[in-house]
C-alpha cells in the first residue's frame, strides 16, 4: 500500500503548481476570462512545451504515457488556480475519444497537433432533454452518399466556440434511451449547417450551443464503428468525472485554507473570529470533508487505473461526495467571510462559483448517489 | 385555538385583491409615474402605502391578521419596487426619536417614495461588531455643524441614494456603545465618494462610501449626541425579527414546482425524480411549520403581548428556507445553471435561478450574520451567556 507519488509524478505536480502560482493570480485570471478567447493561447503553448497536453497519450503517439494518476495530478493543480484553458474538453474528453478510435495515419494527423497545442477539441454530446443521462441522444445520423448527414442540437458544450474540431454524438440507430446505436463523428464547426452560439459561463469558462442542420460529413468522419460508441462515451465520461473531481479537490483546498487564514486575521469583538467555537468547529468540519474527498478521489482514481469502467460505482461515490462537500465548504467559506464572501474581490467567490459549475457537469450529487445505489 | 379567517378578514382580503387588480401595471405605462401613482392610490385607501406605520403617522392600524393577509397577497402581486431603507428603517427612527420639525421635514418625501435613502452603519472594521464603528463626527466650535470623516462599507444603493442615515462616533473615550451619534445628510455633495463593490454574479448593489470633511448641520442629528446606538438598536431588533418572508417563500416554492415540471426527465419530468421530490417535500414541511411559527408570533402580538420566543427564530429559519429554495431552483436547471451573461439556454428559469442562489448567500450575512443572531437568542431567549463577544 502506497499513496505517494512517483518521482516523475511529483515533478509533474511541482511544475503545474509552479505554473499556477506564477500565472493564475486572481487579476490575471479575470483578465483572461474577460478576453476574446477566454483563456491564454500562450499558456496553451506552454502546456504543450511542458508535455502536459500529452499526459494521457501513449509514447508512440507523442505523449508521455500517463494514466489516471497523472491526469489527477494535473487537474488538481489546475483546480487550485481555476485554470481556464480547455484541458478537460481537448485532452481528457476530445483526446480520450480520438485515442480510442483513430488508427494509422489519421491518428498521427490529429493526435500530433493536439499534443503540440495546435488542435483544440470539444465534446458535443449532451442534449437538453438528457440532463445528465449519457445514453439519452436524439440527434440523428443517417447515411447519405458516401458519408453521413447529421441533425440535432447539443447543449452547454464547453469550449464549443473555440474548438477547431467538434466530436459530435448522434444516433444512427435505436431509440432515444438505447445505449446501442450511438455514433461519434468528427465535425468541422465551420461546415455548412453547423451553428455555434458561444457564451461565457458563470464560473468564467466558455461554452456553446451547437445546432446541426443537415450537416454532411465524409465517411471517415465516423469515429469507431457505427452505432457502437457507447463504451467509448462511458469511459470518456468516467475520465471526465475523475478530472472534475480532481479539479474540485484543488479548489476545495483553497476554499478551506483561505477561510482558516481569513478568520484568524479578521477581528471582531476584540477577538480573531477563530476564538468563537462555532467558527473554529466549522473550519474543522471543512477540513474533515476535504480530507474525505481526497481519500475517495484516490480510491476512485486507483480503482479506475486498475479496473477501468468497472470502477464506475466508486467514481459515482466520489462525484457525490465532492458535490455535497463542495456545497458545504463553498457556502461555509462564503458565510465565514461575511460581506467579503459575497464579493468578486476575493478569489474565494470565484472558487465557490467553479464548485457550483463542477456540480452541474457530468451529473450532480443526487444523480451519482442514485447511480451508486442502483 | 382557531385558524379560520373571520368574515371581516375575508372582506379585507377581497379589498386588497381588488386594489391590486385595479392598480396593476399595464404594459406601455411609464413605470416611474405608475410607481408614484400606485403609492398615492395606496395612501388614499387609508395608509396602505405605509402598512407598518402607527396610525398617528398615517398608518392603517391593521390587526396582525390583516398584516398577514397583506403579506400573503403582496407575495403574489406585482408591486412597484421599494427599498426598505426609507419607509421601513429610517422613518421609524425619525418617528420615535426625531423632533417634530424633523418629522415634518423628512416623513412626507419618504412616504411618497420621492427620496431614496441608504443605511450607513457597517464599516470595514465594524461588521458584526457594529458598535466598534469609527467614522468620526466632530462638532464645530460654534456648535452649528458636525464635520464627518471616515468610511462605510456594504452601503446598499448608496449610488442612487439621495440621503443617508449614518452612525458616527462623536466620543471615543467611553464604552464603544456610547459616543455614537445618529446623523442624516444628503449623499450628493462634495466630500462624499461612492465606489461600487461587485458581488457574486457581477451585480452592483453595495458600495463603499468615503466621507471627507462632510458638513452636517446639527439640525440633522436625531435625538441626543452619543445616544445613536440606542436608537439604532431598536431598529436592528425590528430588522432582525421582521417577518420570515413565509408568504414569498410559499409562492417561490409553488413556482419552483411548476419550473421543475417543465424540466424533462426521460418520459416524465424532474418532479418525478425521487431525490428532487424528497427535497421539495422537506422544504414544504419546514415551510408549513414556519408559517405557523409566524402566525403564533402574530397572534401573540395581536393580543398585545411581548414577542414570544418563537418570533426570534423567524429570520434565521426564514432566510435558511429562502436559500434552500434558491439552491433547489439552481439544481433544477441542471447543466443549464452555468450559461451566463444575459444568455438564455435551457429552461427559462435557469440563469435567474443561479443569480438568485448567489444573491441568497448574503441573506444569512446582512442585518446581522446568523451566528450573531444565535448569540442573541442564546442570551435573550435561553438566558445564557456565550463566550463569543457578541452579547
Ligand atoms: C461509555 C463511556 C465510557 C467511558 N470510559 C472511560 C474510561 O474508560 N476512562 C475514563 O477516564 N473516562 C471514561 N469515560 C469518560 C469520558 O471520557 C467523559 O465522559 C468525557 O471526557 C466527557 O466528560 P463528561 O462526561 O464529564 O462531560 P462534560 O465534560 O461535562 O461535557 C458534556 C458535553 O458537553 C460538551 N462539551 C464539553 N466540553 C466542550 C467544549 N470545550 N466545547 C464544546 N462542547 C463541549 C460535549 O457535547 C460533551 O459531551 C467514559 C464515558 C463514557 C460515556
Ligand atoms: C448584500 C449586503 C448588503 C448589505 N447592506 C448593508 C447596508 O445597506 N448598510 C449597512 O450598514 N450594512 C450593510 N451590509 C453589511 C452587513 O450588515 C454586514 O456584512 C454584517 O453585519 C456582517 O459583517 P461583516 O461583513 O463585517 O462580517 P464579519 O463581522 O467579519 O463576520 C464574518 C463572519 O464571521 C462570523 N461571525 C461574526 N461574528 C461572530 C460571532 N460573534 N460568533 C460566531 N461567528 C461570528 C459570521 O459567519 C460572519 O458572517 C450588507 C451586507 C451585504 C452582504
Amino acid at each position: 500500500m502506497n499513496f505517494d507519488l512517483t518521482e516523475e509524478q511529483q515533478l509533474l505536480e511541482d511544475s503545474v503548481a509552479r505554473f499556477v502560482a506564477d500565472h493564475y493570480a486572481l487579476e490575471k485570471r479575470i483578465k483572461l476570462a474577460n478576453g476574446n478567447l477566454g483563456f491564454s493561447a500562450e499558456h496553451w503553448q506552454t502546456f504543450a512545451e511542458l508535455g502536459w497536453l500529452g499526459v494521457p497519450f501513449d509514447e508512440e503517439d507523442g505523449g508521455i504515457g500517463g494514466g489516471p494518476v497523472e491526469s489527477m495530478v494535473v487537474m488538481e493543480q489546475f483546480g487550485r488556480g481555476l485554470v481556464l484553458e480547455p484541458y478537460l474538453a481537448t485532452v481528457i474528453l476530445g483526446g480520450g475519444v480520438l485515442r480510442r478510435t483513430l488508427e494509422g495515419e489519421r491518428r498521427a494527423e490529429l493526435l500530433g497537433p493536439l499534443i503540440e497545442g495546435k488542435l483544440q477539441l470539444a465534446f458535443a454530446h449532451s442534449e437538453e432533454q438528457a440532463r445528465w443521462d449519457l445514453e439519452d441522444v436524439v440527434s440523428s445520423a443517417r447515411q447519405g452518399g458516401d458519408g453521413w448527414v447529421l441533425n440535432g442540437s447539443k447543449t452547454v458544450v464547453y469550449n464549443g466556440g473555440n474548438a477547431d474540431l467538434l466530436i459530435v454524438s448522434a444516433r444512427s440507430s435505436g431509440g432515444q434511451m438505447d445505449t446501442d446505436g450511438i455514433s461519434l463523428f468528427l465535425v468541422d464547426p465551420k461546415a455548412n449547417g453547423v451553428e455555434v452560439q458561444a457564451y461565457p459561463t458563470v464560473d468564467g469558462l466558455r461554452a456553446a450551443e451547437i445546432k446541426l442542420t443537415d450537416v454532411k460529413v465524409a465517411g471517415d468522419a465516423l469515429l469507431g464503428a457505427a452505432g457502437k460508441a457507447w463504451p467509448i462515451i462511458e469511459v470518456v465520461a468516467d475520465e471526465a468525472v475523475l478530472a472534475l473531481c480532481a479539479e474540485a479537490l484543488g479548489g476545495l483546498e483553497v476554499l478551506y485554507k483561505d477561510t482558516v487564514q481569513y478568520t484568524q486575521e479578521r477581528q471582531q469583538f476584540g477577538h480573531p473570529m477563530t476564538d468563537f467555537q462555532t467558527v473554529s468547529h466549522r473550519l474543522v468540519e471543512m477540513f474533515m470533508e476535504y480530507e474525505q474527498c481526497k481519500s475517495l478521489l484516490y480510491r476512485a482514481t486507483m480503482e479506475y487505473a486498475q479496473n477501468g469502467h468497472e470502477a464506475a460505482r466508486t467514481l459515482s461515490a466520489c462525484k457525490h461526495l465532492i458535490g455535497t462537500a463542495g456545497k458545504f465548504i463553498g457556502e461555509t467559506a462564503v458565510q465565514l467571510h461575511g460581506g467579503m464572501g459575497v464579493t468578486e474581490e476575493l478569489r474565494l467567490g470565484h472558487f465557490f462559483k467553479r464548485q457550483l459549475v463542477i456540480e452541474s457537469q457530468f451529473g450532480n450529487a443526487d444523480f451519482h448517489l442514485e447511480k451508486f445505489a442502483a | 385555538m382557531d385558524i379560520e379567517l373571520s368574515a371581516d378578514d375575508l372582506k379585507f382580503r377581497d379589498e386588497v385583491r381588488a386594489f391590486f387588480k385595479a392598480h396593476d401595471y399595464k404594459p406601455g405605462q411609464d413605470y416611474a409615474q405608475w410607481r408614484l401613482d400606485w403609492f398615492k392610490a395606496a395612501r388614499e385607501q387609508g395608509g396602505w402605502d405605509v402598512p407598518k406605520w402607527p396610525t398617528a403617522f398615517g398608518g392603517p392600524g391593521w390587526s396582525p391578521t390583516q398584516h398577514y393577509i397583506w403579506e400573503q397577497e403582496t407575495a403574489r402581486a406585482n408591486l412597484p419596487w421599494d427599498l426598505p431603507f426609507g419607509v421601513g428603517m429610517v422613518a421609524p427612527i425619525i418617528m420615535n426619536y426625531g423632533n417634530a420639525e424633523q418629522q415634518e421635514r423628512f416623513l412626507p418625501d419618504i412616504r411618497a417614495r420621492t427620496v431614496n435613502w441608504c443605511q450607513g452603519y457597517s464599516e470595514p472594521g465594524a461588521g458584526s461588531d457594529l458598535a466598534s464603528l469609527k467614522t468620526k463626527a466632530e462638532l464645530s466650535a460654534d456648535g452649528k455643524h458636525y464635520l464627518v470623516n471616515g468610511s462605510k462599507i456594504w452601503t446598499t444603493m448608496a449610488h442612487i441614494a439621495d440621503w443617508i442615515f449614518c452612525l458616527t462616533r462623536t466620543d471615543a473615550s467611553g464604552k464603544k456603545q456610547e459616543g455614537i451619534t445618529f446623523l442624516l445628510f444628503p449623499m450628493k455633495q462634495d466630500g462624499i465618494e461612492v465606489k461600487p463593490i461587485i458581488t457574486l454574479g457581477g451585480s452592483h448593489s453595495v458600495n463603499t462610501v468615503h466621507f471627507t470633511d462632510v458638513k452636517v448641520p446639527v439640525e440633522n442629528r436625531i435625538g441626543e449626541e452619543g445616544k445613536g446606538w440606542t436608537y439604532a438598536k431598536g431598529l436592528l431588533a425590528h430588522e432582525r425579527t421582521g417577518l420570515a418572508g413565509v408568504s414569498r417563500s410559499l409562492v417561490a416554492l409553488e413556482k419552483l414546482k411548476h419550473q421543475a415540471g417543465t424540466v424533462k426527465r426521460g418520459n416524465s419530468s424532474l418532479l418525478d425524480d425521487p431525490s428532487f421530490r424528497a427535497k421539495l417535500a422537506k422544504l414544504e414541511v419546514d415551510l408549513q411549520a414556519l408559517e405557523f411559527t409566524e402566525l403564533r408570533s402574530l397572534a401573540r402580538a395581536a393580543s398585545g403581548q411581548q414577542p414570544g420566543p418563537e418570533s426570534s427564530i423567524l429570520k434565521l429559519k426564514g432566510t435558511e428556507i429562502q436559500q434552500r429554495i434558491a439552491h433547489l431552483t439552481m439544481e433544477a436547471a441542471g447543466p443549464h445553471m452555468a450559461p451566463w451573461g444575459g444568455i438564455h439556454v435551457g429552461p427559462k428559469f435557469a440563469s435567474g435561478g443561479t443569480q438568485s442562489y448567489l444573491g441568497s448567500r448574503a441573506f444569512t450575512i446582512y442585518g446581522g450574520a446568523s451566528e450573531v443572531q444565535k448569540d442573541i437568542i442564546a442570551k435573550n431567549v435561553l438566558g445564557i451567556r456565550t463566550q463569543g463577544g457578541s452579547n
